[in-house]
């Protein structure tokens, strides 16, 4: 007994599961992190890793560079602008939806939360073909009908640039600020009605200063994702000649010609990690504040409503025609998918569309192949992320204060590790590796990216599960491995499957990975999409898009209407 | 049966804070129902799961019918399923995605000790007639009654056949009558078992009602141990005596240090059987049981006699099976259980008696 005492102390499963999970977080977060710091002080023109010579080079070069300083307007202004945008959006629509009577609350909850599964780049492309100089669908009409003489809208400039980003990013905001505005006790607004303010004036001096907290840490994440974000600015900045501090990552390490400079690279990537460390700090900041202020009750919430009264039809339409914004893109996607060559839509030739494009896509062994990948690649990364986030949620809500402040923080970590960044190092620290070139690395690579959600919900989650509840397993004379199996787990289920379906989602829409590592054998849709396009095979990459965005709909949409319904609030 | 020794516990983050545990130590032997009593915070939820294997002590031991369980000095901690244990939880922690049965069932099925295949059924069935359920047992757990949930988190703390019963506050959420009748079927229920029990709670009408032993702590201490006649009778300290139940704790000063003991108050001077081993000329408390006041006939000789007072009726409460009353004696007050059938108006003279036997000294400085 004594001796088994003394062995189960430490071999116990749990302290194995604990190292096993330090370990691997641990070997993904800081391995590339690590190789990242040390190329950034290697000479130029080595390969990464095989030096041992230290040089500031790089960080002379890049300080010493004009363009690094209008890297950064152009990265600060792109941002600014398009959080600016797309919160006021989100926030205005938000308001609508969960303060006001609206009509179609719940419609308006699902398109939101659906549209988060609808990749940037897709919509990107589709707004390329709606307002480019040339051939762009809007710029024809205006010629047509207003007898513009050039192109009224201009497709590469900075602020198309900003409004295109604005436009994808509002969903995300949406969900944030909804959740703020739902969580704000009614009492406190009631109390100022009681108190003989008008409608307005409780709204401007009681429920605008209970959100600015929440807003402000909603405006430091938006701002986090946009500095991070990498496909807008490529298939938009590049040409418009925007650079900004992503995408220069990115050429660094991918040129089109010549051979990559890892040095720099990485040097500007470190800068890029610093600015965002720099902003996730100011969220954990506000968060923090907002936690104090914070107000919410959680039981028998009854939001009281503004009356819109004849003003309800016309706010509804407003969000619809955000949503018709939304949806030009896709529909110019789908028109172009129609057509072997690309013509201008007009009801005469409707006659001669065809499928061809989607037969010749799906026929295609490339595509195929990464259909098969893509596929791999999800749900590999979503088991994972979600199998991990697990163990994290459980050691950092159960593991004790000092154990879960480092699980915690390993986890968290990475949030502040823009994903091009990220692959940067991945590609580094992998290049030489047999696992370079496969789907393996992709999937390493979008478990490092996602863990941090995955970490929220599950922590989130294994918080309102009583400790009592595992405890019994326990005393009952079962292991912490089957309390885990038979308790914990079948309790946070549904949490569980939500993380898993929004990694999927993001998964499947990601393209900084796939193309950071993309070698012949490891393409997957998003990758091949963007061959297809650079390439250029229009009708194949619009009808290869329509695909992605009809797969990852069926995926998202009937789960999300389940859950919609489930958490429509009252009244 | 189970013996601890000197555990210590202080919570990692709170160390500022005086610790959790601060050396409790005690003996249960087999088969005895013994209960950790105490307010709110004291550290008996702590202290049960220490034993339970659920919290590590920082120093101290504990041992389970010869198996030493844990022991800080020889590093010895064997986890919770391994200590061979029944738990009922403050919240009864019900699973609810399993049903009544599949609750029961867990501990033989994915125990330590696993019963065969074909034992399960009969024995969960057992364990479920034991606590009146059997009818229930194909019911979704979350479509339980309080009273129901408690009874299955029995069964299922029970059906493994434990050495040892945790019992950690399992009446607090239940209603009054429902508290009452469990009271007396848990305790008959164990002890036809003859399993040894530890039960935890902060109420000393239960802990008086059920055990064979309590350990009354304060602020992670064990300060009084023994048979609950002994806790409510001979209260070793001032916070004892109010603890355990209605009390008049009369200030004052130990003239006589006795035995027997002779206690200036401002109701005058008490005599007292008690040897409090304290020196003369020490505050104390003269701790007074309302029902150990006798109430002498109205014509009893009262002046010169110890220990009698005369009094007058300043306040009183009609409880039904007793009328309770405050009566002003000398500079203070008293009070006293009457006869609901005797007459005692606002303002009516009596006479009183405080046996020296049942007048207990105990030091003032704390409460
Ligand atoms: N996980 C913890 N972290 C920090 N302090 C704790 C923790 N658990 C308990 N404590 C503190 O330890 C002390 C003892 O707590 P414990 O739960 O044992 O009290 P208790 O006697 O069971 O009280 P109650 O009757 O309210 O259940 C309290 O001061 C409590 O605040
Ligand atoms: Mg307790």
């Amino acid at each position: 007994m004594t001796r088994a005492g003394t062995l189960s102390r430490r071999l116990t499963q749990q302290n194995v599961a604990l190292a096993l999970l330090l370990l691997l977080v641990g070997v993904l977060v800081l391995g590339p992190l690590l190789v990242l710091v040390r190329t950034s002080f290697a000479p130029a023109g080595t390969a990464p890793l095989e030096t041992t010579v230290v040089t500031l080079d790089n960080y002379r070069a890049m300080l010493a560079s004009p363009d690094t300083l209008v890297l950064l307007r152009n990265t600060l202004v792109y941002a600014v602008g398009s959080v600016t945008i797309a919160v006021a959006l989100a926030t205005a629509v938000a308001w609508l939806t969960e303060r006001t009577d609206m009509p179609g609350q719940v419609l308006v909850r699902i398109l939101m939360f659906s549209w988060m599964a609808v990749p940037p780049l897709v919509l990107g492309f589709g707004w390329i073909l709606l307002i480019n100089p040339g051939q762009g669908l809007l710029n024809v009409w205006a010629r047509a009908w207003f007898g513009a003489t050039d192109a009224p809208f201009t497709l590469y400039s900075m602020w198309t640039l900003i409004v295109i980003t604005a436009l994808a990013a509002v969903p995300t905001a949406f969900v944030m600020v909804s959740g703020l505005l739902r969580n704000i006790d009614p009492q406190l607004e009631q109390a100022g009605k009681v108190l003989g303010g008008s409608a307005w004036s409780v709204v401007r001096r009681i429920t605008l200063p209970l959100l600015t907290p929440g807003i402000l840490s909603v405006v430091i994440y938006m701002f986090m994702a946009v500095v991070q974000t990498f496909d807008l600015p490529l298939i938009i900045g590049l040409t418009a000649r925007i650079p900004v501090l992503s995408t220069r990552v990115y050429l660094l390490s991918s040129p089109d010609r010549g051979i990559p400079n890892y040095g720099l690279s990485s040097t500007f990537g470190i800068f890029l990690l610093l600015l965002a460390s720099l902003l996730m700090w100011g969220y954990l900041h506000a968060t923090r504040v907002g936690e104090r202020f914070r107000v919410v009750t959680g039981k028998g919430f009854r939001p009281r409503r503004l009356v819109l009264g004849p003003w309800r039809w016309p706010a509804l339409g407003g969000v619809m025609l955000y949503f018709l914004v939304m949806l030009m893109p896709l529909l110019m996607l789908f028109w172009a998918s129609l057509f072997p060559v690309y013509r201008t839509p007009s009801l005469d030739l409707l006659a001669g569309a065809s499928f061809a494009s989607y037969a010749k896509a799906i026929g295609s062994s490339m595509v195929q192949r990464a259909a098969l990948n893509t596929v791999l690649l999800v749900v590999l990364s979503g088991t994972i992320v979600m199998a991990l986030a697990a163990l994290v949620g459980w050691f950092s809500v159960r593991g004790g204060r000092r154990i879960g402040r480092i699980v915690d923080i390993l986890s968290f970590a990475p949030t502040a590790i823009p994903p091009v960044v990220m692959v940067v190092a991945i590609l580094l620290l992998y290049l030489r590796t047999p696992l370079y070139g496969t789907i393996a690395i992709l999937v390493i690579g979008h478990v490092s990216i996602y863990l941090a959600f995955g970490a929220r919900t599950m922590v989130a989650a294994i918080m309102q599960i009583h400790k009592e509840l595992g405890d019994a397993a326990l005393t009952s004379g079962a292991s912490w491995l089957t309390s885990m199996r038979r308790i914990t787990l079948p309790l946070v289920w549904p949490h569980m499957l939500n993380g898993w379906l929004w990694v999927v989602a993001h998964s499947a829409r990601d393209l900084t990975i796939p193309l950071t590592l993309m070698t012949a054998s490891n393409m997957v849709i998003a990758s091949a999409l963007w061959m297809m396009w650079d390439f250029p095979d229009l009708p194949g990459a619009a009808a290869l898009s329509m695909l992605l965005v009809l797969g990852s709909l069926l995926l998202v949409v009937p789960l999300q209407i389940v859950a919609g319904r489930a958490t429509a609030a009252p009244g | 049966m189970l013996t601890v020794e000197s555990i210590r516990k202080r919570f990692a983050g709170a160390e500022d804070a005086p610790a959790a545990l601060d050396g409790v130590s005690f003996h249960v032997a087999p088969g005895d129902f013994f209960t950790l009593l105490g307010p709110s915070g004291c550290g008996k939820t702590t202290t049960l799961q220490c034993i339970a294997g659920l919290e590590a002590p920082d120093s101290g031991r504990i041992t389970m019918g010869g198996d030493v369980v844990f022991c800080s000095e020889r590093r010895i901690a064997v986890p919770a399923n391994r200590r061979n244990l029944g738990m009922v939880f403050q919240s009864y922690a019900i699973w609810p995605h399993m049903t009544v049965h599949e609750n029961v069932a867990f501990p033989l099925v994915h125990g330590m000790r696993k019963a065969a295949s074909g034992e399960v059924g009969p024995r969960v069935r057992r364990a479920l007639e034991r606590v009146k359920l059997d009818a229930l047992a194909d019911r979704p757990a979350p479509l339980l009654s309080g009273g129901q949930q408690q009874r299955v988190a029995l069964a299922r703390a029970l059906v493994h056949e434990p050495r040892l019963l945790l019992l950690d506050e399992p009446l607090s959420n239940l209603d009054a009558k429902l508290r009452d009748q469990m009271r007396v079927e848990l305790r008959q229920l164990v002890k036809s078992l003859g399993i040894t029990t530890v039960f935890v709670t902060h109420d000393q009408t239960e802990a008086m009602a059920m055990s064979d032993r309590v350990a009354l702590m304060r602020q992670g201490r064990v300060v009084q141990l023994g048979s609950p006649r002994d806790l409510f009778l001979k209260p070793a300290s001032a916070f004892a005596a109010d603890f355990m139940g209605r009390t008049n704790m009369i200030r004052g000063r130990l003239v006589q240090a006795g035995p027997p003991a002779a206690i200036a108050t401002p109701l005058g001077l008490i005599g007292s059987d008690g040897a409090p081993g304290l020196p003369a000329g020490a505050e104390v408390f003269a701790v007074v049981r309302p029902q150990a006041v006798t109430v002498l006939p109205d014509d009893a000789p009262a002046d010169g006699l110890a220990n009698v007072f005369r009094g007058r009726v300043i306040a009183q409460v009609f409880l039904g099976d007793v009328v309770e009353a405050d009566l002003a004696v000398g500079e203070g007050s008293l009070r006293v259980l009457l006869s609901p059938y005797r007459e005692a108006p606002v303002g009516a003279a009596l006479t009183v008696e405080i046996p020296p036997a049942h007048c207990v000294v105990v030091p003032a400085e704390e409460r």
